[in-house]
């Protein structure tokens, strides 16, 4: 067997989690820089159910799962007691560049964006898995400009008919109202509600509904979106953690979005309904006019970066591609002129 | 000040030259290698009263009076949040009353006086004025940028003065090297008398010397270097580019090896619903629905039906 520990050469360390370190690798192998997470042990209380349930929950699902707008794992390997997985290696993530001031996002910026999340979802969703952590900090992207989901440890294949799932996924600010009622049986409209918020963020720059808690969470989304009725949600009262709030109007989402065009507050208002099933799903997304109205989406190389990121030189045309060209003769003809 | 000690370990300043006292927000002095020891972890509590308390907020004391030490944190802590402006109010009699209000909690939490009412006082502030804090805070921090601005650009124009003034000096000593050289030249290989020669130089010298104004070092206001994207505070809008338009195409869908599965309209128009579950109200309103078993096991049955090994 190969001795992998010595495939990839550590380079820098990137980041801890609370389960995880990150670190730059290279690996030797193919010359690539790739992400190494390293599952913690954790203490021996935690040792004894055996490896780490987000970490299995990643190797499970992503071992299977090709899709480009999700983050690869390339390998998995251990080393003594611990376990490592080898990811893509990404430059930066959403968070970091809604957060840089000194990005400006253009409208063509984020319907990119929003396009390769969507297509990314789309597989995952097609494939009977749920996400359960949509997040601009889990949607990362590389200096090519290309977004992929990631952080699996939290994903988990829906679409049972029995199986009792927790409502505790999900980050608060992103977590969707059934979610926050406790309902145990949902479907796709939990990332849909995320990807809401993800947008909403993009455009704001700041996150659209930061609770301070499960309660205020549920009524900064009442303070938008109205608080529902039984017409607007039906059955919403049997949902087990429900609670009665205090009436509020519904906001016009033009008037919070003052910027935004009139095909994305279509897209926001399908993507944020509080009843979840009319809620749309990403297919249904992606259909909507604002994706193919204009602006274009921006190209891949032509995405905002953080400034100590350098970018991807694409303008110029690589040594091996002048050769190419000239096999095939070129694009102008060989003529000298004078 | 050799009466400096740690209040844990008693190393006093005499007998250690090198002892430094840290402090930390509750104003309890600690010497450097207790800190070390107590906050191996990056957190621990202070031993005097118990205040829980962060490695890397210690510092090292400037003031003998730790009491001093505490108001700077608490202050700085306090007027990051109350950071009002003279303009944010309509008369100066309310400002200056702010401004009173402010001090009276920093001499409050200072000497623990009403602890509890006090950060109750300052949550509310908080709470009430959560969106003029912001705004300030941002405003602050873009002052400070066009401050930094200012002050790179002052010290580059000073060091292209020096550097200037140093080229001014050494062309004038190469100058007067260069003319002793031909002075001695010439009274080692002219024919005419030493003295005379001697006394055209120095005429040549004096004239020359009047015609060498100093030259005042150009300063150039606009050197290359200056970054003036952020001074401007407006950045020049990204150029839009032109791209395709984007189409929706369905995902391919890998091959099966197996029958095409119903659709989700088959499912719902030929009744195989019926022979599902019905989902419950509880699961319905919380996004689940029984097409989606239905669906998925239909396409789970289907899959690899064709495949030969």
């Amino acid at each position: 067997m190969e001795r992998p520990i010595i495939r990839y050469e550590k380079i820098d360390f990137l980041g801890e989690g609370q389960f995880a370190t990150v670190y730059k690798a290279k690996d030797i192998k193919t010359d690539k820089i790739v992400a190494v997470k390293k599952i913690k042990i954790g203490s021996r209380f935690e040792a004894q159910d055996g490896i780490n349930r987000t970490a299995l929950r990643e190797i499970k699902l992503l071992q299977e799962l090709q899709h480009i707008n999700l983050i690869g794992l390339l390998d998995v390997f251990g080393q003594k007691s611990n376990v490592s997985l080898v990811f893509d290696f990404m430059d930066t993530d959403l968070e970091i560049i809604v957060k840089d001031n000194n990005i400006v996002l253009t409208p063509g910026n984020v319907k990119a964006y929003m396009i390769m999340t969507l297509k990314g979802l789309e597989y995952l969703h097609q494939n009977w898995i749920l996400h359960r952590d949509l997040k601009p900090n889990n949607l990362l992207i590389n200096r090519e400009g290309i977004l992929k989901i990631g952080d699996f440890g939290l994903a988990k294949a829906f679409g049972s008919p029995t199986r009792i799932n927790t409502h505790q996924v999900v980050t608060r600010w992103y977590r969707s109202p059934e979610l926050l009622f406790g309902a145990r049986q949902y479907g796709t409209g939990v990332d849909m509600w995320a990807i809401g918020c993800i947008l909403a963020e993009l455009l704001l720059r700041v996150p659209f509904l930061p609770g301070e808690s499960d309660l205020d969470q549920l009524s900064r989304i009442f303070q938008v979106f109205g608080t529902p009725t039984e017409e607007v949600w039906p059955g919403m009262k049997s949902l087990t953690d429900y609670v009665k709030f205090k009436h509020f109007p519904a906001q016009s989402l033009r008037h919070i979005f003052s910027a935004a065009s009139d095909d994305l507050i279509d897209l926001l208002e399908t993507l944020l309904a509080l009843y979840p099933p009319r809620r749309c799903d990403c297919t249904q997304a992606l259909l909507m006019p604002y994706f193919s109205n204009k602006p274009p989406p921006t190209v891949g190389p032509k995405l905002p970066m953080p400034s100590n990121i350098p970018k991807l030189e694409s303008e110029k045309p690589s040594l091996k591609r002048k050769l190419l060209d000239n096999l095939d003769g070129g694009s102008l003809a060989k003529k000298l002129q004078f | 000040m050799d009466d400096q000690a740690c209040p844990r370990c008693k190393t006093t300043k005499y007998r250690n030259p090198s002892l430094k006292l840290m402090v930390n927000v509750c104003g309890h002095a600690l010497c450097e290698s207790c800190v070390d020891l107590l906050f191996l972890k990056g957190s621990g509590s202070c031993p005097e009263c118990n205040v829980p308390l962060r490695r890397s907020n210690f510092r090292v004391q400037l003031f003998e009076d730790s009491m001093v030490e505490k108001e700077i944190d608490i202050r700085k802590r306090i007027l990051k949040d109350f950071n009002k402006k003279e303009e944010d109010f309509t008369t100066l009699r309310e400002y200056n009353d702010y401004l009173e209000d402010i001090e009276s909690i920093i001499y409050n939490l200072v000497n623990n006086i009403d602890i509890i009412n006090t950060n109750k006082r300052i949550d509310q502030y908080k709470k009430d004025n959560k969106e003029l804090i912001l705004k300030n805070k941002a405003k602050i921090g873009r002052e400070e940028l066009e401050l930094e601005e200012i002050l790179e650009i002052e010290k580059q124009m000073e060091d292209i003065r020096r550097a200037e003034v140093l080229r001014v000096e050494q062309e004038t000593k190469k100058q007067k090297i260069r003319e002793k050289e031909a002075l001695i030249d010439e009274l080692m290989f002219a024919e005419g008398d030493a003295k005379e020669i001697l006394n055209t130089f120095s005429q040549n010298l004096a004239s020359r010397q009047e015609e060498i104004v100093p030259i005042l070092p150009k300063v150039t206001q606009f050197s290359s270097g200056v970054k003036f994207s952020r001074g401007s505070g407006q950045q020049g809008l990204p150029i839009i580019e032109e791209g395709p338009l984007y189409k929706y195409e369905p995902l391919a869908i890998p091959d099966r090896c197996g029958p095409d599965p119903p659709s989700l309209q088959d499912i719902v128009n030929n009744g195989y619903l019926k022979h599902v579950r019905a989902e419950t109200e509880t699961e319905k309103t919380g996004g689940y629905s029984s097409t989606l078993p239905c669906l998925r096991a239909l396409q789970d049955a289907l899959t690899g039906l064709y495949h030969s090994s």
